[in-house]
């Protein structure tokens, strides 16, 4: 077989093999059907902020060392309802990642085992509305590492603040920033910086006040928000 | 589910920045971070107030500001105050489970963390940090009674709450609304997030149609109703309104009548400005303090007398309800009865012919000292001066007391038991024979006689004519601070009551049916204080009859200092509060008016008790020390 071609055989099948308690696991993940959370008034819906760290921001060479995780659950940020791993890594990031994140060589080396780990994510979440800013990026990193570790095509919903902000708040920003500008604009502070859980808690505050605005709009539920983001991006494109 | 440790870590961090957290203990803080939640509110939402009842959660600003109102002053008065960063709420209503005096709105957009009332509790029991912190504020705001008494209990705060009060100042908040094809989901959800107990369908600000809770039920659930159905098909179409201007009055008139709970007010297009619920209108006083007053002053015979008595106990209960502190409290219910007595006396005098004889009626007693509780007996007399023989006159005021006696018994004064009552022939006396009856249980203070001045030398005039009254204290006064021998029996006698608490500093209680733990209020709470004050009143030549009064002038005299007065003073009325507060349960027997059980008070009443016992025991040894008993 050639090389793309084994290239690609490795892209479609998983390279490494599920315990049948995992394949039963991820199995039953697949079957869920999309949560009610997304149609759900806010009042009564849990939405999932999540933040990841990475060995870097190359989103095919680079490899995801954690998932942080904090719900909005019902309109309460609660710390039993979070969710935080690290994963196990084979080789250890650079050291100016490391000081990024803060996650050290030991850690990332005890880290979880991936396909375990992933799987706990994806249990935590079920198919509830997932938020995080940029989430692109996000999605990309877990998608990636799904594909490796679990071998199937991780497609999840995703709402991204970095465009709902924007859309709900245009008084303030036209377009997407960063997301410290908008920290600072409603006077957030973040316990630790590049902290998964930490950067998860402060984007989930602001995931609370967008909602705020969303409900004087009018838009009741996490879908809606969804509807808004998809015409805030068309609205850029033209 | 555990509580994740990068959250707790960023909680505690940020309580450890704040009093009284900053001085707790790590494992409190844990704990505490373990379950604190965030949550938000958007500025001008009401976090709480005293409709809510018993608060499910005591809060701490994470971010942003909390306005707190007092719930007798509108929130136009400037006796609201700020909480900030760091700071809690609400400690008073939370300790006691019961529901706060204050509004507390959100000044801005803000978020708290909130822990669960049981969390709370547990708290307390075991952070002695944090139990002291509650402690100290509530102990403060004990002592800012008084000033409380100054700002709100005032007639204007009261009648604002009156039936005559426009709509527009009932409203208390922006009214939830929608237009006509909004979907069910969508309104219920938007009224359970404003915590809104109807939804208003408007058009260009005009309401069309309504939709409250109660309609959920019969229009949604029971018919299965598809919750994308547009509202405007399960409204209420063309829902009752009022003007703005109109009053609660109209309002309440129209809700009896009409047999709705909600009353929209529209201005004069028609657009909507707030919806007035049942709620809003029983949460007002029926009948506010002025009204009351003038009912009692226009009262033409007996039976609206008889009225109005109801009212008034049903408006203290509602007082006390709402937070009204003992003081204010006692001090108007005293005044309202001095209105009703004052009216009956009124309503009587026409059909006695008094008019050579010089009298004054004069309470005795509790209703002396302006310390009445709800369950009080009548304790009064006649004090008279005439030219004419005293075999003459004196069955025309029996008469006349009888008559008032009577009369007040129907306006819910129960008769004494003691027949320390007006008509009692030994209690209708000339002045000057009142004069000699003083001389002499002070001359020779036997028991009788010193039992006798715990009820006759707490008087006070409250019809006819005052100067009597004033010549008699002045007499009492003159001879009591002369005569040391009966100074000190007096002082001997208030020492007989003992201080409820042992050397371990717990409660001693007492059994009552077969039943221990109970403490009683009155004996070995309230008189701890009432009887020294009266001790330290009359040797020091202080006219005064009300206990605090008689205390705060008595003090200087005798040497207490002010700290210490002030801690007298706030644990009296504390145990007033007590005492308000178990009387005013409804299955209390008038046997049982006073009794406490000790096991139902939450652990910092316990504390604050206890305080207030040592402040008792406080003042007994003042009294032993300066009648070296």
């Amino acid at each position: 077989m050639s090389t793309w071609l084994k290239k690609l055989a490795f892209w479609r099948t998983p390279s490494v093999q599920l315990t049948a308690i995992q394949q039963d696991r991820l199995a039953r993940w697949q079957a869920l059907p999309r949560a009610a959370d997304w149609e759900q008034p806010f009042g009564s819906a849990r939405l999932d902020i999540v933040d990841v760290e990475s060995s870097g921001l190359n989103l095919r060479k680079d490899s995801l060392i954690a998932i942080g995780a904090v719900s909005l659950d019902r309109l309460l940020l609660q710390p039993t309802a979070a969710f935080e791993v690290v994963l196990r890594q084979e080789t250890v990031s650079s050291h100016e990642n490391i000081l990024i994140h803060g996650i050290s060589g030991n850690i990332q080396r005890n880290g979880h085992e991936p396909v375990e780990a992933l799987l706990d994510f994806l249990e935590f979440n079920g198919k509830r509305p997932l938020v995080a800013y940029h989430a692109f990026f996000d999605e990309a990193m877990l998608a990636r590492a799904m594909r490796q570790y679990l071998g199937f095509q991780y497609q999840a919903p995703w709402l991204d603040l970095a465009w709902l902000l924007p859309a709900l708040f245009p008084e303030h920003y036209g377009g997407p920033v960063g997301l410290d500008t908008w920290l600072k604009r409603f006077g957030i502070t973040v316990f630790a910086r590049h902290n998964a859980i930490s950067d998860c808690l402060a984007t989930a505050q602001l995931t609370r006040i967008a909602i705020e605005r969303a409900r004087k709009k009018g838009i009741y539920h996490a879908q809606g928000l969804a509807a808004l983001e998809n015409a805030k991006r068309r609205a850029s494109r033209l | 589910m555990t509580a994740n440790a990068t959250l707790c870590l960023a909680t505690v961090e940020f309580l450890s920045k704040h009093a009284p957290f900053d001085t707790m203990r790590a494992e409190d803080l844990t704990f505490i971070a373990k379950r604190l939640a965030l949550a938000y509110y958007p500025e001008g939402h009401i976090v709480l107030e005293p409709e809510m009842g018993a608060p499910a959660y005591f809060y701490i600003v994470q971010r942003g500001a909390i306005r707190v109102d007092g719930a007798t002053s509108g929130p136009s008065q400037d006796t609201h105050a700020l909480l900030e960063e760091g700071e809690c709420f609400p400690i008073g209503a939370a300790s006691g489970d019961r529901p706060t005096v204050n509004r507390y709105t959100a000044a801005e957009d803000t978020f708290c963390y909130q822990l669960a009332s049981a969390d709370f509790h547990r708290l307390l029991q075991q952070s002695s940090e944090f139990n002291r912190f509650c402690t100290a504020y509530l102990a403060t705001l004990l002592g800012q009674t008084h000033l409380n008494m100054q700002q709100s209990f005032q007639q204007k705060a009261l009648e604002q709450q009156g039936m005559a009060a426009s709509l527009s100042r009932l409203i208390r908040r922006e009214p939830i609304t929608c237009p006509p094809d909004t979907s069910l989901a969508e309104a219920f959800t938007a009224m359970h997030a404003a915590r809104a107990g109807s939804m208003v369908i408007t058009e260009a600000g005009v309401p069309i149609g309504i939709l409250t809770q109660s309609d959920l039920l019969p229009r949604v659930l029971l018919p299965n109703t598809p919750l994308d159905t547009p509202i405007s098909q399960v409204m209420t179409p063309s829902p009752f309104t009022l003007s703005e201007h109109a009053t609660a009055y109209d309002a309440t008139l129209a809700m009896a009548t009409r047999g709705i709970r909600h009353v929209l007010a529209v201005d004069g297009a028609g657009r909507l400005r707030g919806v007035i619920s049942e709620r809003d209108l029983f949460a007002m006083q029926r009948v506010g303090l002025r009204e009351l007053r003038q009912r009692i002053e226009h009262a033409t015979d007996l039976a609206n007398l008889v009225q109005a008595g109801q009212d008034l106990r049903q408006l203290s209960y509602n007082l006390l309800a709402q937070g009204l502190g003992p003081e204010q409290l006692t001090q108007f219910v005293s005044a309202m009865n001095d209105c009703i007595v004052r009216q009956v006396i009124a309503l009587t005098l026409p059909k006695h012919d008094l008019h050579d004889i010089q009298w004054c009626w004069l309470a005795f007693g509790s209703e002396g000292r302006e310390e009445q509780t709800f369950s009080t007996d009548q304790d009064n007399g006649l004090v008279y001066l005439s030219e004419r023989p005293d075999d003459e006159i004196k069955p025309t005021l029996l008469a006349f007391a009888a008559e008032v006696v009577a009369g007040l018994d129907q306006c819910g004064f129960p008769l004494c038991q003691g027949h320390i009552m007006a008509s009692n022939p030994d209690l209708t006396l000339s002045l000057e024979a009142w004069q000699r009856k003083f001389s002499h249980w002070i001359s020779s203070p036997d028991p009788k006689a010193l039992l006798a001045a715990t009820i006759f030398f707490d008087l006070r005039p409250l019809a006819g004519d005052e100067s009597l009254a004033q010549r008699l204290t002045k007499h009492l006064l003159q001879h009591v601070s002369s005569n040391t021998m009966f100074q000190h029996m007096l002082a001997g006698n208030a020492l007989s009551s003992h201080v409820p608490l042992g050397l371990v500093r717990d409660f001693v209680t007492e059994t009552h049916q077969g039943q221990s733990g109970w403490l009683d209020l009155k004996k070995s709470g309230a008189r701890l204080f009432v009887d020294p004050a009266r001790v330290l009143a009359l040797a020091h030549g202080v006219a005064a009859t009300n206990t605090l009064s008689r205390l705060e002038q008595a003090a200087p005299k005798s040497g207490i200092h002010p700290d210490v007065l002030h801690a007298m003073l706030d644990a009296f009325r504390f145990i007033q509060l007590l005492r308000l507060r178990l009387q005013q349960e409804p299955h209390t027997e008038k046997s049982r008016a006073n009794l406490l059980r000790v096991d139902e008070l939450n652990p910092l009443e316990r504390r604050m008790l206890k305080e207030s016992l040592q402040q008792a025991r406080r003042l007994q040894s003042h009294l032993k020390t300066r009648y070296s008993l």
